[in-house]
């Protein structure tokens, strides 16, 4: 070996031994039994019932964007929750741990957590938080709705999508693995260098936290390849780059960002690897290391990954709050130049994560000015929203909620954020509760819009509305914790409270930092409420059917299609004429349309090779982190060689005959037509209100050759 | 939609063994050039900087040429659009790092114009 490695190894197990099981923590041993037993229920469930083929056939092997899309929003839900349940016990830690007579339980000093266990548990909250709970919620999310928005029948590369989405179950699987055999990092969700190297942190930890990033970056790259190649590639006839859906542009944004920032988060990565498994200096103290170097290079991806996940979320608002308003969105170009003049700030700002790091005054100027500009494309934004909602007939349906309630999050964030570009605001609050407190606000703007964005399009993947009481509910629960939670982290980081504290020596916090337990009580309660929410909109599911046109003044494409979408989305590809499409077929009559005919659709084969390749990578992974190198090898090689197979196999896709297409068209037909008789699906004024803003497209476009969609006579829905 | 043979797509066209093989071993060579050259400390560090650089710059403008098949050409468009699209980022990411790190040096490192004395210390 290269390296100096503190504690046993054997070529067998690796470091991996019977010690390095934590049976004996008083929280994690516990925990443990309980994930044993729901993770039988689930599987004595699954054989009870009979469901392993149709696990196996609808949803491990299938290659279909959209149940793809809901597996990422699953697993994005799922580490959600376990990132709540890090951060419900950071707060607890801090509330409990004030002052030198703070009680001390379970072998810690003061609170319940050792200060070795509480660095770990912030640091899985941030990685968790950032890469396996929001970037799959809106990886998913974008997944679901941009092929169906530029009207695809499914990704670029349906197999890509498929590999892409179990790389990312293998980091989440990883991340998960590191609650019970071994420990996690305890150096932050960035790392701080040099503390992770070798010699300080000897254990599993950092490299746990290393593979799983590097593992979630892999995921993210080639979704945001397929995903651009979706956007630029597959669109509709007459879909021209004007009349993309405004949540399109995001994506197509987002993805550039992610595609071109990714590969430096890789590249840091791989230079920890090489630190902490060869024995080289990259990032060391001495021998021609550079620490800061290693900060500029997370950062040069960390920035721009912070737009990564808050532009999507603005294509989500884009869309919800027009639909809510019964107006089009105001100012579509300059919506889009606004999107890309944030992902352009994006690569100039990256320092100011670092303005304290001691580099020259003009360099401090420039990311300033910088980080100010960024400011001004989010400016449009927001006034762009204002004037959509200005004169609207604004309706306060859930998601319409979670939207302003984004904005009011937006606002006090954004404002929070120019305050931080001053250098010499920076210098004064850096590393304090108040930065926390900032960007919570700004990564709470996006769940908010990711549960707006969710309940939005819900009736278009399940053909059911959510319960408007219970996700109103969710909304109140979840923003009284926010508020209980923030304002009072803002009112302690003036206060001069550090983040990252394990001991709060300043006994004066504790009624803020009770406040704050009130807070995340009332996140807790909302979590409960949510699963309310699931539990009642399931079952009263047959009340709530609905049709096309879940909300009555949707706009885009999506919205043409049946609810739930066909697994081949459009059973005849759509000519665009318009860029609000759907509206633009309201106002013209031409909702209720059957093409005179139908074609063969050729679609892609379900195949277990992703889901094969996602176990192969999560035992690389495991393999790595623990030096087992036999299991890395053979991973490694099997990886290599199932790629191959997979590349000789030309079968790849089938043909659905044009009879077979026309007899499913008729059955979502039939089923619409029986949910438009439910009072839930008209709402007044949703067809006038889109009368004026759109602009039609040159008269003769419609039925034009390769459309296919001839009109019957006018028949206005 | 169409059905037409993927393989006939200008993108998999451009397919060649030969250039695949040629650019690993091209940049195999200049990688194992690279490693002999920090190893055995055969330069001073600024001049070993440059060779490095060049180095690198060599193994890119091989990748885009023979793994890549970069052109010009309309079925390539995508290709060079993203091409061009990386030149500002590669200004801004190496240039502003540059720029920060250069003040940074000034400030902290100042034996920095001497680093002999430094690569002596290294053995």
């Amino acid at each position: 070996m290269l390296v100096d490695l503190q504690g046993p190894w054997s070529p067998l197990l690796g470091r991996l031994a019977l010690s390095q099981i934590p049976y004996e923590n008083p929280i994690l041993a516990p925990l443990f039994v309980v994930v044993a037993i729901m993770g039988i229920a689930i599987i004595a469930a699954l054989s009870y019932y009979g469901k392993w083929g149709y696990l196996w056939r609808e949803w491990l092997t299938t290659v279909d964007h959209k149940k793809i899309g809901i597996m990422y929003i699953i697993i994005g839900l799922v580490m959600l929750f376990r990132g709540f349940m890090d951060g419900l016990m950071i707060r607890t830690q801090q509330a409990m741990a004030v002052g030198p007579d703070a009680a001390g339980y379970m072998g810690a000093l003061h609170g319940y957590l050792t200060p070795y266990h509480f660095g770990q548990i912030y640091s899985a909250h941030g990685v968790i938080m950032i890469l396996l709970a929001a970037t799959p919620l809106l990886v998913g999310i974008m997944n679901v709705i941009v092929p169906i928005q530029v009207g695809a029948r499914d990704m670029a590369y349906p197999y890509l999508n498929a590999v892409g989405l179990w790389i990312t179950a293998a980091a989440a699987v990883l991340v998960m693995a590191s609650l019970f055999v071994g420990d996690f990092s305890h150096n932050g969700w960035f790392g701080i260098a040099p503390i992770f190297e070798l010699p300080y942190s000897p254990g599993v930890g950092v490299d746990y936290w290393m593979w799983v990033m590097q593992l979630a970056a892999l995921g993210s790259t080639l979704g945001s390849i397929n995903i651009l190649a979706t956007i630029v590639k597959m669109r509709a006839p007459g879909m021209t780059w004007l009349r993309l859906p405004i949540f399109t542009w995001a994506s197509l944004a987002t993805n550039i960002i992610a595609l071109t920032s990714f590969p430096a988060l890789t590249v840091a990565l791989a230079l920890i690897g090489f630190d902490r498994y060869l024995g080289t200096h990259f990032f060391t103290a001495g021998l021609g290391g550079n620490l800061m170097l290693y900060t500029d290079l997370f950062w040069l991806w960390g920035h721009p990954e912070v737009y990564f996940v808050i532009l999507p979320a603005f294509g989500m608002l884009s869309e919800i709050i027009p639909t809510f308003s019964e107006k089009p969105l105001f100012g579509y170009v300059t919506m889009v130049l606004a999107t890309f003049g944030i992902a352009g700030v994006s690569w100039a700002v990256w320092l100011h994560h670092f303005f304290t790091m001691g580099a020259g005054p003009d360099v401090i100027s420039f990311f300033s000015v910088a980080t100010m500009l960024v400011g001004i494309p989010t400016g449009v934004k927001v006034f762009n929203w204002a004037f959509t909602m200005y004169r609207g007939r604004l309706r306060f349906e859930t998601p319409m909620l979670w939207s302003i309630g984004s904005l009011f999050l937006l606002l006090v964030g954004g404002l929070t954020g120019m305050m931080l570009a001053f250098p010499a605001i920076n210098y004064m609050v850096h590393n304090s509760v108040f930065v926390i407190a900032h960007f919570h606000s700004m990564l709470l703007m996006i769940v908010y819009a990711i549960f707006g964005a969710v309940t939005y399009w819900w009736p278009k993947i399940f053909g059911f509305k959510l319960n408007e009481a219970w996700g109103k509910a969710v909304f109140w629960l979840f923003t009284a914790g926010t508020v209980g939670v923030f304002v009072p982290m803002y009112t302690l980081g003036f206060m001069g409270m550090t983040r990252r504290l394990d001991y709060v020596f300043n006994t004066q916090w504790q009624l803020l930092l009770d406040v704050q337990m009130l807070g995340i009580a009332f996140y807790s309660l909302s979590v409960l409420a949510f699963l309310g929410l699931l539990y009642v909109s399931i079952r009263d599911r047959a009340k709530s059917r609905v049709s096309h046109d879940a909300w009555g003044t949707t706009h885009s494409v999506e919205w043409m299609t049946p609810s739930p979408v066909p697994f081949y989305n459009f059973a005849v590809v759509p000519h665009i004429n318009a860029r609000d499409e759907w509206s633009w077929r309201k106002e013209h009559g031409f909702t209720d349309l059957r093409p005179d005919h139908y074609e063969d659709i050729h679609m892609p084969k379900n195949t277990g090779i992703p889901l094969i390749l996602g176990v192969l990578t999560f035992l690389l992974g495991f393999g790595l982190t623990w030096r087992i190198w036999w299991l890395c090898a053979l991973s490694l090689a099997l990886i290599i060689a199932v790629v191959i197979i997979r590349s000789f196999d030309a079968d790849t896709g089938y043909i659905i005959p044009a009879d077979e297409v026309e007899r499913m068209e008729r059955a979502h037909h039939d089923r619409a037509q029986a949910a438009v008789e439910l009072p839930q699906a008209g709402v007044p004024g949703g067809v006038t209100a889109y009368g004026q803003g759109n602009k039609p497209a040159a008269k003769g476009e419609v039925g034009a050759p390769g459309s296919g969609i001839s009109s019957p006579e006018g028949s206005r829905a | 939609m169409s059905h037409d043979n993927p393989l006939q797509h200008p993108e998999v066209q451009v397919a060649s063994g030969r250039g695949y093989l040629l650019t690993f071993l091209i940049s195999t060579l200049l990688m194992g050039v690279s490693l002999l050259l920090v190893a055995n400390h055969a330069m001073a560090p600024f001049g070993l900087m440059l060779v490095l650089s060049l180095c690198a710059g060599l193994a890119v403008i091989v990748q885009i040429y023979f793994l890549m098949h970069m052109d010009l050409s309309e079925a390539h468009i995508w290709n060079t659009v993203a091409l061009v699209l990386t030149i500002p980022l590669f200004i801004l990411a190496i240039g502003l790092t540059a720029w920060m790190f250069s003040t940074l040096y000034e400030r902290t490192m100042v034996m920095l114009p001497t680093m002999h004395g430094m690569a002596g210390m290294v053995h």
